[in-house]
């Protein structure tokens, strides 16, 4: 084991488990518990999700409030560039392996806000997305059904943003300094997260 | 059984008292409550122009040096700054800055209006009458950039602090360039030549 390269060390959760994949996946799938940041009108039909009525907590979904214990995370309406800084640490902030869900037109094109000054107009440019909900404002119903569908995708292995994104940092990091500057890292995040 | 009462009481009123509106000013003021409230600060503020809009609507015109002293009048009766709200002239080269004030004792809403040049626009905060207003002046300032002389929070802008020069609620501001600017040209909906118009 000593032997290992470093690379490999760093590599490591890309590696599959040929094995236990099946069951890491069906467990991963089984327990997905929701950073939910509530960013726009969305985040009203976050109640209605986990209580009584459409009640996600069946299907082993768990509202979560620290990033560091996270699965899902779900960005549920417009989203400011001033949003978006934090959006961006507290993803980088989850554990691999993690799926974004985007929730309603805003974060997919810009939705009625299309022409503002101040909301992102495409989410993915920033962070890779593994399910897009559309609608404005989209039901419980949808995301439910979007939840549905991360599960699926969860199983057969598509739901590979984290991948996606550590693929691809160059592309990302890219687009996020085009819209904050470069340095907004030291000079924003560090107000917040000490560590960075 | 109240309001079927109210009109009879007033419709009695109007008939002894029409003497008296002849002495405030040009616009006719009904003899209503409304009527009587604007002809009061009217009194005290000859200045002004004031007339009722409808019921429980009244309206001011002031001359922008004197809402200071205006409000301070204005603020006896109404007690509540509900709003301060801006709206760009841009061909006449001016803001027209309108106080909301509510009545809380008469349940009447007012628009206190004025007027001023669009070039470095400045006006004297009302934050001593009400303090609630360094909030609505704070907005006035950074979507109009209109200066609030004597507030003290009129810092950069909340939203976006990168861009402190622009006011985007100005008619002159190009929202769609700076859009174009800001977030990139590749979206669909900006193709000037609408082959992939998506609304
Ligand atoms: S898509 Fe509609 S409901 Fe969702 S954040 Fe945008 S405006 Fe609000």
């Amino acid at each position: 084991m000593s032997e290992r390269k470093n690379d490999e060390f760093i590599n490591y959760e890309l590696q599959e488990f040929k094995l236990f994949e099946p069951l890491f996946k069906w467990a991963r799938k089984k327990s997905l518990w929701i950073v939910a940041f509530c960013t726009g009108c969305g985040g009203i039909e976050m109640p209605p999700l986990a209580t009584a009525r459409y009640d996600f907590e069946r299907f082993g979904i768990m509202p979560n409030p620290a990033p560091r214990m996270g699965d899902l995370f779900l960005i549920t309406g417009y989203v400011t560039p001033k949003t978006l800084k934090r959006i961006i640490i507290t993803y980088e902030m989850m554990q691999d392996p993690k799926y974004v869900m985007i929730h309603g037109s805003c974060p997919i094109n810009g939705g009625v806000y299309w022409d503002s000054y101040n909301v992102v107009k495409q989410f993915d440019k920033y962070l890779p997305v593994d399910v897009a909900i559309a609608g404005c404002m989209p039901r419980a119903e949808a995301v439910m059904d979007g939840i549905m569908e991360i599960m699926r995708k969860i199983e057969d292995g598509t739901a590979d943003g984290w991948k996606r994104y550590r693929e691809n940092y160059e592309y990302y990091r890219k687009n996020q300094d085009e819209l904050f500057g470069e340095g907004w890292r030291e000079k924003d995040a560090r107000r917040w997260l000490a560590w960075i | 059984m109240d309001m079927n009462e109210k009109p009879k009481v007033e419709e009695k009123v109007e008939e002894q008292k029409p003497q008296e509106v002849p002495e405030v000013e040009a616009p006719k003021l009904p003899d209503t409550k409304e009527g009587k409230l604007v002809a009061e600060v009217l009194e005290k503020a000859p200045y002004a122009e004031g007339n009722v809009r409808r019921e429980r609507r009244v309206e001011f015109k002031v001359p922008a040096d004197r809402i200071k002293e205006f409000l301070e009048l204005a603020s006896e009766k109404f007690e509540m700054l509900i709003q301060i709200s801006v709206v760009d002239w841009l061909k006449e080269g001016e803001f027209e800055l309108v106080y909301q004030l509510w009545s809380v004792s008469e349940s009447v809403h007012a628009f206190v209006r004025t007027r001023i040049p669009r070039e470095n626009a400045k006006m004297p905060t009302v934050m001593d009458i009400w303090p609630v207003a360094e909030t609505y002046e704070r907005e006035a300032h950074e979507f109009f950039g209109i200066i609030f002389e004597g507030n003290p929070r009129l810092g950069p802008f909340i939203l976006e602090p990168r861009e402190y020069e622009k006011h985007p609620l100005r008619k002159d501001f190009n929202m769609l360039g700076y859009v174009k600017t800001i977030y990139g040209e590749d979206f669909d909906r900006y193709d000037e030549s609408k082959t992939n118009y998506v609304i």
